[in-house]
């Protein structure tokens, strides 16, 4: 299963790590940055836990370059729109080149971009050392239902062909005379023709893989054995309880500040 | 037959199975396709929800549109997770259109199309304000930016955004499921529980 998502095959640290503990650890990451004081978290957290954590496990580089593609278009019309047009009572304001900015929007832009680089930043982390079908194994082994499982790695597998499959039909319309440049009106005009057609072949498709699904009894009762085995051990269901209750320890106290 | 067998802890039918993920396949594969090909200002990212919400009913819908912002999370943009609840509800509408009667005609599609695109508007405006401060490095910042220097908040100014886009694309979107669904032979339809239309 070669580029199934944004998976890195390396020997890492993480790569060794249970799905559950590195999934744990990525909300414990995005709830301290809605719990704590906004630009500290971004500043603290992502030298201090996630580029390390990326460089133990041999992907800093994918890691970086991912975020920034990601991310930059995000943060520049961030800094953009509210450093100018922030609604603030604040008259402070900051010459940047022929820019005026305002303070009040500046920092607002600051405080969210640094969270937004811990929202994205740990699932990637996460998704990247995790291969696609180790933690749906392990989430349906802790209690998600199978079927979920399978629509989740079915889609992953599926997305590549359906692609594929879309520029096929754009290219074959297109040779039979449909205009997919030009005005706004010609191209509206050029969804439904390339759409029909994929949408009626999914739909014949759907009614074979539901014969396959029934004929390999796949909603049959009883207990399901596994390939593959994925370790857990006893420290890390350890730390997954701390990250948990450090959690709940900061909500409690955000809570308890809100009212104090 | 009974090809309806229902696995009993989910709730979803071999036919829900099979076709929930081609219908997140679609969405994420159209989304690219709109935007590279034809250029248009609208997402079309969800038609393979609305699908399944209208063939399948509102829980189907539901699933496909939260696992389709998990799996587009888990492959392109991970910044797509937080609006995963704002494709479930658009799968809800979906499906309880369909009980409505909306595929009988045109218009009533339509209509759970701005229905849809509001509520989306609304939902998705407070993820947008406070996840992303508004901007999502897409075009639609421009309208932010302009409805902020008339005096919006950022919620507010998200939700403007988001009540201009949201309700065109999903009626857009409503349009063409009724338009192919209208189209197919009924022995097709019939499997997915679609009689009466």
């Amino acid at each position: 299963m070669q580029r199934t998502g944004l998976f890195i095959e390396r020997a890492g640290f993480l790569q060794r790590l249970n799905p559950l503990t590195k999934g744990t650890g990525a909300v414990l990451l995005i709830g301290m940055t809605f719990l704590l004081p906004a630009p500290l978290t971004g500043a603290i957290l992502l030298p201090g836990v996630l580029l390390p954590l990326a460089f133990a496990s041999l992907v800093a580089s994918r890691f970086l370059d991912v975020l920034v593609k990601t991310l930059l278009p995000v943060l520049i019309s961030l800094a953009l729109v509210q450093g100018l047009f922030f609604p603030t009572a604040d008259p402070t304001t900051i010459a940047i080149g022929p820019l005026l900015f305002r303070r009040a929007g500046l920092q607002f832009a600051l405080d969210t971009g640094s969270r937004l680089l811990i929202v994205a930043g740990a699932p990637l982390l996460l998704f990247q050392t995790t291969h696609p079908g180790t933690l749906v194994q392990a989430l349906i082994q802790s209690g998600m239902p199978r079927s979920i499982g399978y629509i989740l790695l079915v889609a992953l597998q599926l997305i590549p062909a359906i692609s594929e499959r879309a520029v096929g039909v754009a290219e074959a319309q297109r040779a039979r005379g449909l205009e997919t440049e030009g005005n706004v009106l010609r191209r509206v005009r050029g969804v439904l023709p390339l759409v029909s057609p994929l949408i009626v072949g999914a739909l014949v498709e759907a009614e074979e893989r539901a014969m396959a699904i029934e004929a390999r009894a796949f909603n049959a009762p009883g207990p399901k054995t596994w390939l593959r085995d994925i370790p857990d051990p006893r420290a890390e269901q350890i730390v997954r309880i701390g990250m948990l209750a450090a959690l709940g320890a900061l909500i409690v106290w955000r809570v308890a500040t809100l009212f104090s | 037959m009974t090809t309806s067998t229902t696995s009993q802890r989910s709730g979803l039918s071999s036919t829900a199975l099979a076709l929930i993920p081609i219908a997140i396949a679609i969405n994420v594969a159209l989304g690219q396709l709109v935007q590279s090909v034809l250029k248009l200002p609208i997402y079309l990212d969800s038609i393979g929800t609305v699908l399944v919400g209208v063939l399948l009913g509102p829980l189907a819908g539901a699933i496909t549109g939260v696992l389709a912002n998990v799996i587009w999370g888990l492959t392109l943009a991970p910044s797509a997770l937080p609006f995963a609840a704002v494709a479930a509800v658009i799968g809800l509408i979906a499906g309880y259109a369909r009980q409505y009667g909306a595929m009988q005609v045109w218009w009533k599609m339509a209509l759970a199309g701005v229905i849809t695109g509001v509520v989306a508007a609304a939902i998705s405006a407070p993820i947008a304000a406070y996840v992303f401060g508004g901007v999502t490095g897409a075009g639609t910042d421009v309208l932010v930016a302009i409805f902020q220097n008339f005096g919006a908040s950022v919620l507010g100014a998200s939700f403007m955004q988001g009540a201009v886009s949201d309700p065109l694309d999903k009626t857009i979107t409503y349009l063409i499921v009724w338009a192919i669904i209208s189209a197919l032979p009924k022995r097709l339809l019939a499997r997915f529980g679609v009689h009466d239309k």
